[in-house]
């Protein structure tokens, strides 16, 4: 009959080659889950592609653009294949040419609260809709680098290290995006009123420790 | 004749038969026909003739009587008036046939309108300056205390009147408005030398008094009309234009009378201020700080006393003080203000400032349900049935007052648990009262745990006789009796499993079994922490009857017969925490009854301790009661924080299902009025919000940060736990 051999290649639209999009995927899948790449093999392609796994800020960018929402810390073989042809990249090389692109400068801010909602939902860890303080003061740095002055950065994590306060031992998704949405519309807290203010109160306790800063 | 007949007409008054020749011969004159008709020229000739009288005899008459005095001038114008009046009347009658046709026809001014119009336009318009003067002098003089010639005075003032021609302008611009200028320098003056030298009290009596001198003055000799204007004036200027200077005089204004409790000064105060448009706002402004101040002396007394007492759930001084001061100022409001409304939510206001000051480590409203349970139970104070009710009532009266009505309730709830399951209530009925006294203030809501926990008691009574009878049959030698409680209703109970001696297992099982066959759907638990025992104890040849609770009770058990146990061997026995065990065999072998022997002796209990019944215990008394501290808190804090949480997170979904979309402060400020028995801060409102937003119940609206919209869709299961609390 009409013969598909080895050699030939399905070729999708977009004109990437969807087998080795396949195969890139099979090679960094889990042990006992083949539709699923966990955070191993999340790691192993950041070695090949030659970035930090963890420190890079480049990986969740990636993950992100690949659309990898179903669960944190990992992302489904139909994620891969859909995210790949999308970014048509189908193999390493191609990978690597996307890296440059992968800055988040390129993101105007519509882009940027989505790709920062992404960052906290990717790092939940287990059934916990919050994440650890302790990930939060190391994520905020990460992330919002070059976007979000230095100094609001450190003391914002300054401020959650220092806290007492048992309920800021986790951090809420809504937590986590007014922070973001505060640092664009309060530049100077001398604007700041909490009487009309919406934000959560993890805000009004920030400027408040801000305010103190300020009389030293 | 007719010129004579005015001449004699103003001094005689016409007999009869001459009155009829002279109507006649009017009619006459007035009936035939033209051109003989006299009718035209005899109108004309009245007022000629009137006209020429008024200027050639009258007129000079008053010239003369002017420069005499003012008093010369008004009786002369009086006479000439009075006499015109008679003139004119006189005429009018001789002429009536006049009036009757030809000045109707012609639409002619009235005979007796033509002669009144003739004496104002010649003698009256002349004069009414001056005569106006004269009156004004005279009315001054009499405010000086002289005495004037008041009807005089009152007949002048007709003349103005009647010079109106059937209204009152005459009268309103030529005198009245003078008097109203003079009356208002004459009260500037007297206020300006009144204000320096007098109190408070003693110028409001000379106020008083002006104000009713110049009411009766009206009544006398002016007209009605003028009344409102006149005292109007005099209120001005004696009460509105000094009014704080009044209130606030040192050593005799609005507060000082207050600290002094002068009541008729403070009443005279309040009747004359009334009388100005917001006059009593300043008056009630002062009377709420004063009250304020009161209450603040009272807290600080209690803020002394904290120093060098120590610190209880119980300061009946403190109440009883708030109280008094609270019955004091609503005697005040009502004799001394007349209940007026300014002055009770001056009252309140000061009321709610101080009755939410706490100082110390309990709060107000735990003090006030701590009296409340004096007054409540049985061996408190010692009170009349009247005096109860009088005293729950002035304690509703302060609760109103506290914002977090919800921390009193909780705390009254677990000290009537209290009561009721020690039976220490005084009396059934009484706390029935109160119950329904907090219902009236808050609703139904608000008391049905409380509610709740009677009709649990009466039940139990009922059930009681029933259960007795079960009892006999099973040839208990134990006097049992159960009290069931309906969860919900009453507070959360620590309940040690403790290992119960033989026969009181039994009872207990009965129990069980009764009421499993009554109520076959309900589920027992046993609170053994909550249950009295009276135990017969003989030590040596004296027996003792020992009022004791359950625990207390399975202790002595265990320790019957001179048995020794050291506290772990109590504790593995009776399967008891030492947080139990502890105040357990403290109330046995350290309080007053020293029932136990506790070896080594001291005040404290230590797990290396043992212990022996008393073999020298001996007491005056065969009926001892023997307390036990509590194993429970007075009242569970966290259980308030929660149904806090509660309540405002089911504000918010029930105000966001009804709006949808809201703005921040919109939203904060109708969960705020739609919360009645406490006051949370913002903040914690908005922690709530972000609990809906974290549940996914809200969410903040796209294009504005400061709007919340209901998420759609809601996810039912939140909404429904929700709403099943609400």
């Amino acid at each position: 009959g009409s013969g598909s051999g080895s050699g030939s290649r399905s070729v999708g639209p977009n004109g990437v080659d969807e087998d080795a999009i396949v195969l890139m995927f099979d090679n960094i899948a889990d042990e006992d889950d083949p539709y699923v790449a966990g955070m191993e093999g999340i790691s192993m392609l950041c070695d090949d592609l030659g970035i930090d796994a963890l420190e890079d800020i480049r990986v969740l960018v990636l993950l992100w653009k690949l659309g990898a929402n179903e669960k944190p810390a990992q992302i489904s073989k139909e994620e891969w294949k859909k995210g790949c042809i999308e970014l048509r990249v189908d193999s390493m090389a191609k990978f690597k040419a996307l890296l440059p692109a992968l800055d988040t400068g390129f993101l105007d801010r519509t882009e940027f609260k989505d790709f920062f909602k992404f960052c906290f939902q990717f790092n939940r860890q287990g059934t916990h809709r919050t994440l650890d303080k302790d990930l939060v003061t190391a994520l905020i740095p990460m992330t919002l680098k070059d976007r979000v002055p230095s100094k609001r950065l450190s003391t914002f994590c300054d401020f959650l290290t220092e806290s007492k306060d048992e309920s800021y031992s986790r951090i809420t998704l809504d937590q986590w995006t007014s922070f973001l949405d505060f640092c664009y519309e309060v530049e100077d807290i001398a604007d700041y009123d909490e009487d009309t203010s919406a934000w959560p109160v993890l805000i009004d306790e920030y400027v408040e420790y801000l305010e103190e800063l300020e009389k030293k | 004749m007719l010129d004579n007949g005015i001449k004699e007409g103003k001094t005689n008054m016409f007999g009869a038969k001459e009155y009829v020749t002279i109507y006649t011969t009017c009619y006459d004159m007035c009936t035939q026909r033209s051109p003989y008709n006299w009718s035209r020229d005899l109108y004309q000739r009245h007022g000629e003739t009137i006209e020429n009288y008024l200027t050639q005899t009258v007129l000079p008459a008053l010239r003369e009587k002017t420069g005499q005095g003012g008093t010369i001038l008004l009786a002369e114008l009086q006479h000439r008036w009075s006499n015109h009046q008679i003139m004119n009347k006189w005429l009018k009658k001789f002429f009536t046939y006049l009036d009757r046709y030809y000045v109707k026809h012609h639409s002619l001014p009235t005979l007796e309108q033509a002669g009144l119009r003739h004496f104002k336009s010649h003698i009256y318009d002349g004069t009414k300056a001056e005569s106006a003067a004269a009156i004004l002098s005279l009315i001054n003089e009499e405010r000086e205390g002289e005495i004037i010639d008041k009807t005089l005075v009152k007949s002048i003032v007709e003349l103005y009147e009647s010079m109106g021609m059937g209204g009152l302008e005459a009268y309103t611009a030529d005198l009245e408005s003078p008097l109203l200028d003079s009356t208002r320098d004459y009260y500037v003056k007297k206020r300006e030398s009144w204000i320096v030298v007098d109190s408070t009290p003693d110028y409001l009596i000379k106020a008083e008094r002006a104000l009713a001198q110049e009411k009766n003055r009206v009544a006398d000799y002016l007209n009605n009309a003028s009344e409102t204007k006149l005292l109007r004036v005099c209120e001005e200027e004696l009460l509105e234009k000094v009014e704080m200077q009044l209130l606030e005089k040192e050593g005799s204004g609005c507060r000082v009378l207050l600290a002094n409790d002068k009541s008729e000064d403070l009443r005279r105060m309040f009747t004359l201020f009334s009388r100005l448009e917001k006059g009593l706002n300043p008056m009630a402004d002062i009377v709420q700080k004063f009250i304020s101040s009161m209450g603040n002396d009272i807290i600080d007394k209690r803020k002394a006393r904290l120093e060098t007492e120590k610190d209880k759930n119980d300061d009946p001084k403190f109440v009883k003080s708030l109280i008094e001061l609270h019955e004091k100022y609503l005697g005040v409001i009502k004799t001394d203000f007349a209940g007026h409304s300014l002055f009770q939510k001056a009252l309140k206001d000061a009321f709610v400032e101080i009755v939410n000051k706490n100082v110390g480590q309990y709060t107000n409203a735990e003090l006030m349900s701590t009296f409340c349970d004096r007054v409540l139970k049985s061996g408190g104070e010692k009170l009349s049935e009247a005096e109860v009710e009088e005293n729950l009532d002035r304690i509703v009266q302060l609760f109103s007052y506290l914002t977090d009505k919800d921390l009193f309730a909780e705390i009254y709830r677990n000290q009537l648990a209290k009561r009721l399951l020690n039976q220490r209530s005084a009396s059934d009925d009484a706390e029935k009262v109160m119950i329904s006294k907090l219902k009236m203030q808050c609703g139904t809501h608000f008391t049905s745990k409380m509610e709740g926990m009677l009709a649990d008691l009466a039940v139990g009574s009922d059930q009681k006789t029933e259960f007795d009878a079960k009892l006999k049959q099973h040839n208990s030698k134990l006097d049992f009796s159960v009290q069931v409680l309906t969860t919900g209703f009453w507070p959360t109970y620590k309940s040690p499993e403790v290992v119960l001696p033989e026969q009181m297992s039994t009872c207990m099982g009965i129990f069980k079994d009764w009421h499993e066959n009554k109520h076959a759907k309900r589920k027992l638990a046993w609170i053994h922490s909550l249950g009295n025992a009276s135990v017969r104890g003989t030590f040596g040849k004296k027996s003792y009857d020992m009022q004791v609770t359950t625990l207390q009770a399975v202790a002595l058990d265990a320790l019957n017969g001179g048995k020794t146990l050291t506290f772990t061997e109590l504790a593995e026995k009776l399967n008891l925490e030492e947080s139990v065990l502890k105040p357990l065999m403290h109330s046995l072998s350290c309080g007053k009854y020293k029932v136990v022997t506790k070896t080594p002796a001291s005040n404290k209990i230590n797990s290396t301790d043992s212990f022996k019944a008393n073999p020298k215990f001996s007491s005056n008394m065969r009926k001892l009661r023997i307390p036990m501290a509590s194993l429970d808190a007075s009242h569970n804090t966290k259980r308030v924080e929660e149904d806090r949480s509660i309540a405002i997170e089911a504000a918010i979904v029930r105000i966001m299902k009804a709006r949808k979309t809201l703005q921040h402060q919109q939203l904060i400020a109708e969960v705020l009025s739609q919360l009645a028995f406490f006051k949370p801060n913002p903040r914690v409102i908005k922690k709530r919000i972000e609990a809906l937003i974290d549940r996914e119940y809200l969410e903040r609206s796209k294009d504005n940060n400061n709007q919340y919209n209901v998420s759609s869709p809601p996810p039912t299961v939140v909404l429904i736990g929700i709403l099943a609390l609400a």
